[in-house]
Order: structure tokens, then sequence, then C-alpha cells
């Protein structure tokens, strides 16, 4: 009641869209505030509701309530370097390290994402933009901010295709092994960033992500990438999501007025 | 190579990219990170579009000319989820801008601080977040 009675009077919530209008439906303690500890919301079925919006688990820089901050901006660490927690970083073939070469001499300006190209994932979990998912018996939809992209994961048992043709995201179904929800991708695109250092990940690549939502308020998803072109041995990072509520998700179409990549060269 | 300089070598490609990854959708290698400009006037536009928001603001610089900067800024997503609104400045309001100069055009830059008549900080701000640990804290 607290929340609506704030979104009622405070005119800045009352005008900004939907960014403050409480989720409906979602458990929230006695304050209004949501209960991020609540249990994992379950479907009709019994599975785990993987449904909701979903960002980066990286807080807000409370410095930056009232200081000069206007570049900064919540950012997984995996942002950068997908690898990061690993010990010894990504097992790089010696074709990827000549790739990075290339891309770090450049300054990352052949980065797809700054040239507006989709959303790739997994790389798309861990950009600054949100990611909704929407969970039905036959399919997940992931649907995320930039470039308002979408995702298909079949649930109904079907097989990964044989020899697709490649695209960004590739071809994925899901199954479920007790409470993970177990995503396999292949048919990606053989010139893919994995991260701005540019982990390349390639055609060759088999993605597995195991999605659990440890309650409420916390996903946890391991990324396994066995890609023999781009790796010497398959590897695997585990992130972490945390769900997004009382907000919306918002339109980013990046060709809108794309101005950066035209002042790489004069 | 000595060690020293090799050490350094490897934190500018190390900086550079982190300094970049701050960006939504670029590498911002196309400004000069370490430099800096500093310039008052007045704004003459707002675009408040993806992937960037822009500002413009006619300066007049040290020989009595004007010129029309342009400065960038982080998505209006992200600006709006800190509570910021297209409306926040308008043409004709006098701000203060300080930010890193574009490597390859002149009065183009990337904006670190916008700063009021009142030198109040502008698009300060954090996006609202309901503790996100809370699953670690179990």
């Amino acid at each position: 009641m607290s929340v609506l009675i704030m979104v009622a009077t405070d005119p800045a919530a009352a005008r900004a869209q939907w960014l403050n209008y409480p989720t409906p439906g979602i458990p929230r303690l006695a304050n209004g505030a949501p209960d991020m500890k609540a249990p994992a919301p379950r479907t009709p079925d019994g599975k785990p509701d993987l449904s909701g919006m979903w960002f980066a688990n990286v807080p807000s820089k409370d410095y930056c309530r009232e200081k000069d901050c206007i570049q900064e901006e919540r950012m997984a660490r995996e942002q950068i370097n997908l690898g990061i927690k690993l010990k010894d970083g990504l097992p790089y073939t010696e074709w990827s390290k000549e790739q990075m070469k290339i891309r770090r001499a450049n300054g990352g300006r052949e980065d797809p994402h700054s040239y507006c190209m989709p959303p790739n994932f997994p790389r798309a979990w861990t950009l600054p933009q949100h990611t909704r998912i929407v969970q039905t018996p036959g399919m997940m939809v992931i649907l995320h901010e930039f470039n308002g992209a979408y995702r298909e994961v079949y649930l109904d048992g079907r097989p990964l295709p044989v020899n697709p043709n490649p695209t960004w995201n590739g071809y994925s179904t899901g199954h479920w092994e007790g409470d993970t929800l177990v995503i396999e991708t292949n048919g990606i695109r053989d010139d893919m960033w994995l991260d701005i250092q540019g982990s390349p990940i390639t055609e060759s690549a088999r993605v597995t992500e195991r999605l659990k939502r440890l309650n409420f308020g916390l996903m946890q998803i391991e990324i396994a990438v066995n890609d023999p072109k781009a790796y010497t041995k398959p590897w695997s990072v585990t992130i972490e999501m945390a769900v997004q509520v009382d907000t919306q998700m918002l339109e980013e179409i990046c060709l809108d007025n794309e101005r950066d990549t035209k002042l790489y060269k004069k | 190579m000595s060690r020293r300089r090799s050490h350094v070598a490897a934190c500018v490609v190390t900086c550079v990219l982190l300094v970049s990854a701050v960006s939504a959708h670029h590498s911002q290698s196309e400004y000069d990170l370490r430099g800096k400009v500093e310039v008052e006037g007045t704004v003459t536009k707002v675009e408040w579009r993806s992937p960037h928001a822009w500002v413009y603001v006619d300066v007049i610089n040290d020989k009595g000319e004007k010129v029309n900067w342009s400065f960038e800024l982080p998505s209006p997503v992200t600006l709006m989820r800190r509570g910021w609104t297209r409306d926040s400045l308008k043409p004709g309001d006098r701000i203060k801008v300080a930010g890193a100069p574009a490597r390859n055009f002149p009065a183009i830059a990337i904006a670190n601080s916008i700063r009021d008549g009142n030198d109040k900080p502008l698009f300060t701000g954090i996006t609202k977040t309901y503790e996100p640990d809370a699953g670690k804290k179990d």
C-alpha cells in the first residue's frame, strides 16, 4: 500500500512512464517492498517460473546519487571479460589469440555491438540493458531491450537442428533437470563477440546455459561453451542475475541515432 | 621492451578497455579519454534518442566566435532509470560541461559532468534496485 501511495503522490513517479509502477502479483514485505528472499515462484505445472525482468546482479553506485557520475553504469564485470572469474582466463586457441590481438589493436572498434548489431546471447546477459523472460509450457521467450530483440527457447522436446543456417542467437532448446532449466544452443554465427575485449565465439560452438532461480530475487546462470575453433577446451562460468521489479522494459533502438562509429574515422 | 614498459603497455590496453567498458554500446576509442574539455554555454538542442542522448551547446571561444559543441551522454534508457527525462534540459538553459574530446573531430566530446547555472550536477543518480544480494545473505 505504501508503494501505491508513493506513486500516487509523487509527481515525478507519476510522469516517469511505468518506471515506478508496482509490479502486480509478486511477494512483498509488510512495508510494500518486494520480498527478494521469498521462494522462487512456480508455474501451475510445478516447474520453477523464471518469468520476469532480469539484470546482472550489480548494485547501483551509491556515490552517484548526487555527484557527477554521468558515464557510470551498472555493469557486470563479465561484460568486459566473460572469463574474468576463471583463474587462467578463457582457454583461447591460437586463432582466437590472433583475432583478439587485431580487435584490441583497433580499440575494439569492430565490436558488432558498436555497430548496433543484435544483442547475441550469452553475451546479452551481461549487457547494460534489461532482459525479460516470458515462460510458457512449450516455449520460453527471452526479450532484450537492445534493439527490441527476442530469442526463442523451445521446451517441447524437439532436437537441435542439424547444419542450421547460422544466426546471431543460434537455435535453442531447453529441458528441465530438477529445478534447473538446461538450454542447449547451436547454429551461432562465426563472427560473434562474447565480451568487450573481443573473446570470440564461432559456428563450431555448442553452448549450454543452466538457469536456476535461487529465490524470488536471484537467478544463477552457468554458461558452458564448447567451441573447438575458438577454445582449446570446454569451459564454463557462472553469472548471477537480479530480478527487476516495479519497472518496465524500455525501448533502445540503437540505429535510431548512432553517431559514434562515424567518429572513428575522419 | 623493458619490463617496466611492457607493464605500462599492458596497463594501457587494460585501462583503455576498462574505461571503454562504461559505454552502453561502443568502445569510446573515438574519444581521447585522457584529454579534458571544459566549456560554458547555452543549450541549443537536446537529442533524447538511442543509443546515446546528445546535448548541443553554443560556446563563445577565445576569439569571440560562436561554436556549437556536441556532447554525448549515456542512453536515454539509462538516464530515465536515474529519473531524468527529455525535458530535464531545454534549449536556452545555461550549463557548464566537462568531458573528453573526440580524437578526430573538433567541438565534439563525451560529457562527464554537466552542471546548471547554480553549479548543481545534472544527470546524476542511481537506478532503483532492491537488495540484489538478497540470495547470498541466506
